[in-house]
């Protein structure tokens, strides 16, 4: 022990001169401001503001500063501090800590738990929502408290034009008949007929089929079940659309074995040709026309059995303010600024192909053609009057409570997999909204 | 066995050291390949090796490695400090001290060790709130001291056992008070106890990330750990520079285990093996 | 850690403390002792983890959500709730498995290693640090290389497809053996302690006693059952003890390779879950509540098995 001695009372010299330092160094930096809420007027008469975002492949930092400061040289007063969830689909339970430890920052993008946020959140006025196309979209209890910024059709059908014709199939299927059709000969020529993935992906199927045959003659089903007049094991429409997806598993034309790759696998597994139809967020184009296979993609609505249009739509997702933020008239300015500034719009649209539901927004011209097809889709929908809510991704006082969104995301993987039937499926659902409630 | 083929053992050994180190192989040629390759080949060697990717994390503009490195080094020396010297106190004073109350100490510490701590992470930040060290550095260090102090009393009391308690009582008769006879006589014989701590500690401190993500909030930069896990989103396409980040927050603590490793192996297992 | 090898100690030092006490000046020189040896690291300690914990007890028998500003007192209503809830019994079921896993298999292949590499010389050493090395990686980062390693499309698979496996397993795609592959993934990473702990342990085995067992004529797989792993006994409780608190209180992993998946709860852990309940469901007064079972039931465990083990290396 004694022959070792010495390098350890080294290293004992060198952990108290550590240490000195060390508590030099906090000394100092504790003379600055350090407390939750940091918008105290800065320097030469600017307004702090700090905004929660959330870096992913498709919106990196970059993009995110690029944004801030089209929105800080329109508005030289504001200053903008970033701060960066850990990823995109950890932003919500991100903010929901740093609300229940004081630390939400004054302003946030993309928050879905709005029920759970609502004490957090500050109010907007209808004077401040004339812009918005859909200005009550995502209420809860009446009170508005996320900018209704874009809209998103969830779940688009893309698929490649290639293997459609390799199959011998000549165009997108008409009716839910057609697309059975389809996705047998996709599969007796050996191509998987949908790419499947983890988290929310392979519910997809299960969203889109629940437009047509639940949510275009029940829009407010969820809101039925919310008061508690249907339920998920005893609906007929609600255990007839399940069984539908679940049929698609057992025909083989989901591959279970996809249910637990992440969505950039996902998404790569389609653009590599893995699968035939992707059916898909509108969020998608932005991807789909940055890369090679932008003109063999083709894009359908998801057809029901009669072959009319229902497009699931959600509205929302925009900028909330922090009920606490210390400079409330300057938060709120930048998130105005920020979703209403044209060159901003045209950015999101561009970089993760979003619909802006703004009064007199049109989208650039230069746009991909995917983007263009699926915007032209919605666009269609809006005119025919044939939008109804995504299910699973509707949002304040008409969305499932709160943790049932992952809850049944999972149950698609189960139903999928085969772990659960769809009476258990259903049941399991029942189950976990009474917790909830 | 070792008599009638001497090269067995070594070759053994050899093989399964190898195959234990695959997946670090993996990660580590991943480090010196372009995203592309990493993404076909993962197997094979690096050639030729791209500095590309470590360049590309040290010199990013927003300098995230070289202020969460600033970051992490201060966070986990000042913990690793201050916990050796408070657990070395307290461990000494619980392995001394036989009163209904020490063991309560005991029990409660030991009951500390067992639970994750984002389970209570919530109250946790109303105590630091409550403190005003919500959001600070000094704050992250307090639930770091707060949080290991078990692990640390536990070594140390342990390591204690195998001290000759006449030593203590020759130095007070001697007239030293109770605080020279630790520092001078106690504290220089428990090195090995020491050692281990200062390892595990230290290790655990610096790969925390889930707790720095919310204690140290969201605006003072992060630790180093916490900054890897806050680019997993934005890293998702480029595996090199996930790699290469990776890489390079882990080799400080790599090397600091490396030079106190002859040490702690002794201090860990303390009095127990000794029957 | 070393917690039971101090309390035998507690007793043999009984009677020379309480002589050292009086000799010392009676109570106020006992307090000071207190006030400058064990308060400080107590304090804080009690600040930062058993004053949460309690507070955590106290919610347990609330209804309280997270951000919402009321909350009502329910008595014991979460713990009933607790005993038919599916989502929390899986995530029992599941830590089991994985604890079970995680227990016995690096304790296994830990003291096969460590036999192997109780040699002297610079490979041996440079095994063990190899070995170690996992240990002192971060969880994350360990999980980032797993991800990558066990992808559908990942070298193992791609190893595999070039053997002529047509449709190798996917391993964490496949909710049948997700839980399997992450237990391994925990395993690999803990091997390493167990390898070092061992080794230590076969250093105190006299090399005298070895010899005169081979001389009586045993083999040496009965030379390590008669000599060795008798007196290995005290490396097997710091063993089994620090992967069973590690194991059952697992979260990083978990949180990082599946989040719980694939499916509903396949891989969950007791602490994802009480993590998910608190904050993507809001309940935190019943999250506090498992989070106050899951402690009893690691309390629980780690007493029963210090205690058998403890007889254990007495009886030896």
């Amino acid at each position: 022990m004694s022959e070792k001695g010495g390098t350890v009372n080294k290293l004992f010299a060198a952990g108290a001169m550590t240490l000195a330092v060390a508590l030099a160094l906090s000394a100092c930096s504790s003379g600055t401001p350090s407390g939750g809420q940091s918008s105290a007027p800065a320097s030469g008469g600017k307004q702090k503001v700090s905004f929660l975002v959330f870096p992913s492949p498709n919106l990196p930092e970059s993009y995110w500063k690029a944004q801030v400061d089209l929105v800080t040289k329109a508005n030289p007063d504001l200053e903008v501090e970033l701060v960066a969830a850990p990823s995109e689909s950890e932003r919500n339970d991100y903010a929901k800590q740093l609300a229940a430890s004081g630390q939400l920052p004054d302003v946030q993008i993309g928050m879905q738990d709005l029920i759970a946020l609502e004490p957090s959140l500050a109010t907007w006025t209808p004077g401040e929502l004339k812009d918005f196309l859909c200005p009550t979209c995502g209420a809860v209890n009446g009170k508005v408290l996320q900018l209704p910024t874009n809209t998103q059709t969830i779940p688009n059908v893309y698929y490649s034009k290639k293997l459609f014709q390799k199959a011998g199939i000549a165009e997108p299927p008409k009716t839910y008949a057609d697309l059975l059709a389809d996705a047998e000969k996709l599969k007796a020529t050996g191509i998987t007929p949908f790419v499947s993935g983890g988290v929310f992906v392979t519910s997809q199927p299960w969203t889109a089929i629940l437009a047509t045959d639940l949510y275009a003659k029940t829009p407010d089903w969820m809101t039925k079940r919310r008061n508690g007049e249907v339920k998920f094991a005893t609906d007929p429409a609600m255990k007839a659309a399940t069984q539908k997806f679940t049929d698609l598993a057992a025909k083989g034309y989901l591959d279970k074995r996809q249910i637990g790759q992440d969505y950039p696998k996902t998404q790569e597994a389609f653009l590599g040709g893995k699968g035939a139809m992707y059916p898909m967020g509108s969020w998608f184009a932005a991807a789909a026309d940055a890369s090679d296979m932008k003109d063999d993609i083709g894009v359908f609505a998801w057809p029901g059995d009669d072959g009319s249009l229902h497009m699931p739509t959600f509205t929302g997702g925009g900028l909330s303010v922090s009920a606490t933020a210390k400079n409330m008239a300057a938060a709120k300015k930048f998130a105005l600024a920020f979703q209403l500034t044209k060159a901003n719009l045209d950015a999101s649209v561009k970089a993760d192909a979003l619909f802006p539901a703004i009064k007199g927004y049109t989208p650039p011209p230069d746009t991909g053609p995917v983007f263009k097809a699926v915007y032209d889709l919605w666009q269609k929908a809006q005119n025919e009057k044939a939008t109804v809510p995504a299910f699973s991704w509707e949002a304040g006082d008409t969305a499932m409570l709160p943790g049932m969104q992952g809850k049944f995301w999972s149950t698609a993987q189960d139903l999928v997999s085969g772990k659960k039937t769809v009476d258990q499926a259903l049941a399991f659902l029942d189950t976990e909204w009474e917790k909830s409630g | 066995m070792r008599s009638t083929v001497p090269w067995l053992r070594p070759l053994v050994a050899l093989v399964v050291g190898g195959v234990f180190f695959i997946p670090l192989y993996i990660a580590l040629i991943n480090v010196f390949k372009e995203s592309r390759q990493v993404a076909s080949g993962a197997m094979s060697l690096p050639i030729p090796p791209t500095f590309d990717n470590l360049i590309r994390v040290l010199t990013s503009p927003d300098s995230l490695f070289w202020s969460s490195l600033r970051t992490s080094v201060l966070v986990t020396s000042l913990s690793i400090v201050i916990l050796t010297l408070l657990s070395a106190m307290l461990g000494h004073y619980l392995a001394r001290q036989n009163t209904w109350w020490s063991r309560v100490i005991m029990v409660l510490l030991l009951c500390g060790l067992m639970i994750p701590p984002q389970v209570i992470l919530i109250p946790i930040t109303q105590v630091l709130k409550a403190l005003g060290l919500m959001s600070t550095l000094q704050g992250l260090v307090l639930f770091n001291v707060g949080y290991y102090v078990p692990f640390g009393v536990f070594v140390f009391s342990g390591f204690m056992k195998g001290v000759p308690r006449e030593l203590e009582e020759a130095a007070a008769i001697d007239g030293a008070t109770r605080w020279q006879t630790f520092w001078k006589i106690v504290f220089p014989l428990l090195r090995p106890a020491t050692a281990s701590v200062l390892i595990f500690l230290g290790v655990w401190i610096w790969n925390d990330f889930l707790n720095p993500l919310i204690i140290y909030g969201p605006r003072e930069g992060t630790t180093i750990m916490t900054g890897i896990y806050k680019s997993l989103g934005q890293y998702a396409a480029d595996f090199g520079g996930m790699f290469a980040l990776m890489f390079l927050a882990t080799l400080p603590i790599l090397v600091f285990y490396l030079l106190l490793q002859k040490q702690f192996v002794k201090g860990l297992t303390g009095g127990a093996t000794k029957g | 850690m070393a917690a039971g090898t101090t309390i035998h100690h507690h007793k043999s030092g009984h009677a020379q403390a309480r002589a050292r006490r009086r000799r010392s000046g009676g109570k106020r020189a006992g307090l000071w002792h207190f006030l400058s040896f064990a308060a400080p690291g107590t304090l804080i300690y009690f600040c930062l983890v058993v004053l949460p914990i309690t507070l955590s007890f106290g919610y347990s028998l609330t209804d309280q959500a997270l951000l919402r500003p009321k909350t009502h007192f329910v008595g014991l209503r979460n713990y009933e709730l607790l005993l038919r809830d599916d989502t929390f019994l899986q995530s029992l079921r599941v830590t089991t498995i994985l604890t079970l896993i995680v227990v016995i298999v690096p304790n296994v292949l830990g003291v096969a290693i460590a036999v192997l590499l109780d040699r002297r010389g610079w490979l041996y050493n440079a095994l063990r640090s190899v070995f170690f090395t996992p240990m002192v990686i971060s969880s994350v980062v360990i999980s980032v290389i797993w991800t990558r390693i066990l992808a559908d499309d990942g070298p193992i698979n791609q190893a595999l497809r070039a053997l002529g496996v047509s449709e190798p397993p996917g391993w964490l795609s496949d909710p049948d053996i997700a839980l399997y592959s992450l237990s391994s993934i925990v395993c690999w990473q803990m091997l390493g302690f167990c390898v070092v702990v061992y080794l230590a342990g076969l250093q105190g085995v006299p090399q005298e006693l070895a010899e005169a067992a081979a001389i009586d004529g045993a083999g040496p797989v009965r030379r390590f059952w008669s000599v060795t792993w008798p007196l290995l006994a005290p490396a097997l409780t710091i063993n089994t003890v620090v992967l069973l608190i590690s194991a059952f209180k697992i979260f990083d992993h978990v949180k990082v390779i599946t989040n719980g998946g694939p499916g509903t709860g396949t891989t969950a852990s007791v602490a994802l879950v009480i993590l998910n309940e608190g904050f993507v469901e809001n309940r935190t007064g019943y999250a506090s509540a498992e989070a106050v079972v899951m402690l009893i039931v690691i309390a629980l465990l780690c007493v029963i098995t210090l205690r058998v083990l403890q007889r254990r290396e007495v009886q030896l």
